[in-house]
């Protein structure tokens, strides 16, 4: 059955179908319905709701959830995962899985509560200390917002690592209709965690390894992972890309405008196709080099000053020209104004 | 700011919370009867809060759903008034002030 529903909602209702059983979380606008959500629901499966006094204390009391083997989750904005970067580290040092959801807004500082895409860097290069990566996937939708969550679970708990749903206060906040499926909850053993029972007595979760040698085994370990995810878990979406001229390149709510942007395009002739990478990190570079190289040109739009940009120019590497269009402080560009863009590269064929 | 309605009562009523209010204006521009607007006074945090105009409310609740701040706006839908027959009065008439 389909309901309507908010994108910050479905994000929970995705973690109780994937069994999640608890979220320690600080609101914050444009995620505060995350938590409403899960004080809502969460105490109904049995599971545990508790607004912590700070991110910082909210991403410690998953850690020690994550450390009993729980699925655990919380959910912020941007100044909220500032604050939470020193607990990410440490939940990826001592590899544990949670999910941690970022509704993007607009920033620096403060900024405002609009939505933006400034948080790539932090959320997909890292922000927190030492060599560690986060798995990251992007919703576009309110179905996704639920969906991806799912997978966010599994993956965390598949690669024992932090899994980052990355999205932004567009998503977050529009209501769209979401069908949601009933599963069984599967999850791996975890014979590591640390549930105060004899047979888990001897577990030890800890992020120190004070011996280099010691140190640079477990990042190699760490590496070892990454690499795997790299190899196996990379997710996107092309729209018209079999004979597009021009790749359009985007995720997230601009990736919505972008699919209008690209019938639009088309109707004036102007061969256009839309790639949108679901998966943050690790990025579909195989995908997105392949369907660079069957066009002349890529244009990177981003609710950003140029973020995903860089991991494009990596993946293209040269290649092909690449054109960049950001909107920031909470402005959405419309299908108009990138076509006007568009028509600066490509003389339209009327 | 409209002009307050005189044929209509309102069927709505909507209870800001200043202090949760951060002034985004989501639920200004998503009024359909647009009885909403920024107070041009500053809340505690500094933000000019959302404002109930007072009358037009049609208690749709679209500002609700589109608020993002959970607690910030509560809408209350009115029972309909007891149709009861109004005097009809000329404007400035005897009895114009008690209407």
């Amino acid at each position: 059955m389909r309901q309507l529903c908010k994108g910050n909602v479905a994000v929970i209702k995705g973690a109780v179908l994937a069994g999640c059983r608890a979220y320690y979380g600080y609101p914050i606008t444009p995620a505060s319905e995350v938590a409403e959500a899960a004080a809502l629901y969460l105490p109904e499966v049995g599971g545990t709701f508790i607004q912590a006094e700070s991110e910082t204390a909210s991403i410690n009391m998953v850690y020690g959830a994550a450390s009993a083997g729980v699925r655990v989750m919380t959910a912020s904005s941007g100044p909220g995962l500032s604050l939470m970067q020193e607990g990410i580290s440490y939940l990826a040092g001592a590899e544990l899985p949670c999910v941690i959801v970022d509704v993007m807004r607009g920033g620096p500082g403060l900024g405002n509560i609009a939505p933006e895409q400034s948080d790539y860097f932090a959320m997909v290069k890292g922000g927190g200390h030492g060599n560690y990566r986060n798995l990251v996937v992007a919703p576009a939708s309110v179905q996704e917002m639920a969906d991806l969550t799912v997978l966010a679970f599994e993956l965390a708990d598949k690669y024992r690592n932090p899994a980052i749903v990355l999205t932004d206060g567009f998503v977050g906040q529009m209501m769209e209709p979401l069908a949601l499926e009933y599963r069984e909850i599967t999850g791996p053993a975890k014979p590591w965690a640390v549930q105060g029972t004899a047979e888990t007595r001897q577990n030890l979760i800890c992020s120190i390894y004070l011996e280099p040698d010691a140190l640079e085994e477990h990042q190699r370990k760490l590496e070892a992972k990454y690499i795997r995810a790299q190899q196996t878990e990379t997710r996107c979406e092309e729209y018209r890309t079999e004979d597009a001229e021009l790749i359009l390149v985007g995720y997230g709510i601009v990736s919505r405008v972008l699919r209008s942007t690209v019938d639009q395009a088309r109707r004036q002739g102007i061969k256009a196709g839309l790639f949108r990478p679901i998966t943050l990190w690790p990025f579909p570079e195989k995908q997105l080099q392949a369907a660079a190289l069957r066009a002349q040109k890529v244009m990177v739009v981003e609710l950003s000053n140029g973020q995903m940009l860089e991991d494009v120019r990596l993946t293209v590497n040269g290649k092909r020209p690449i054109e960049f269009y950001g909107r920031v402080g909470g402005n959405v560009p419309t299908v108009e104004e990138l076509m006007a863009k568009i028509e600066e590269q490509v003389p339209a064929v009327v | 700011m409209s002009s307050p309605s005189v044929s209509k009562p309102a069927r709505g009523n909507i209870a800001i919370d200043v202090e949760e209010c951060k002034g985004c204006g989501l639920c200004v521009d998503s009024c359909p009867p647009k009885c909403l607007e920024l107070a041009p006074e500053l809340s505690s945090y500094g933000v000019h809060p959302a404002h109930y105009t007072g009358h037009d409310c049609t208690g749709c609740g679209i500002c609700f759903y589109c608020c993002p701040e959970p607690g910030a706006i509560t809408v209350y839908r009115l029972a309909p008034l007891p149709k009861v027959a109004v005097p009809q009065v000329a404007a400035g008439g005897e009895h114009a002030a008690t209407l």
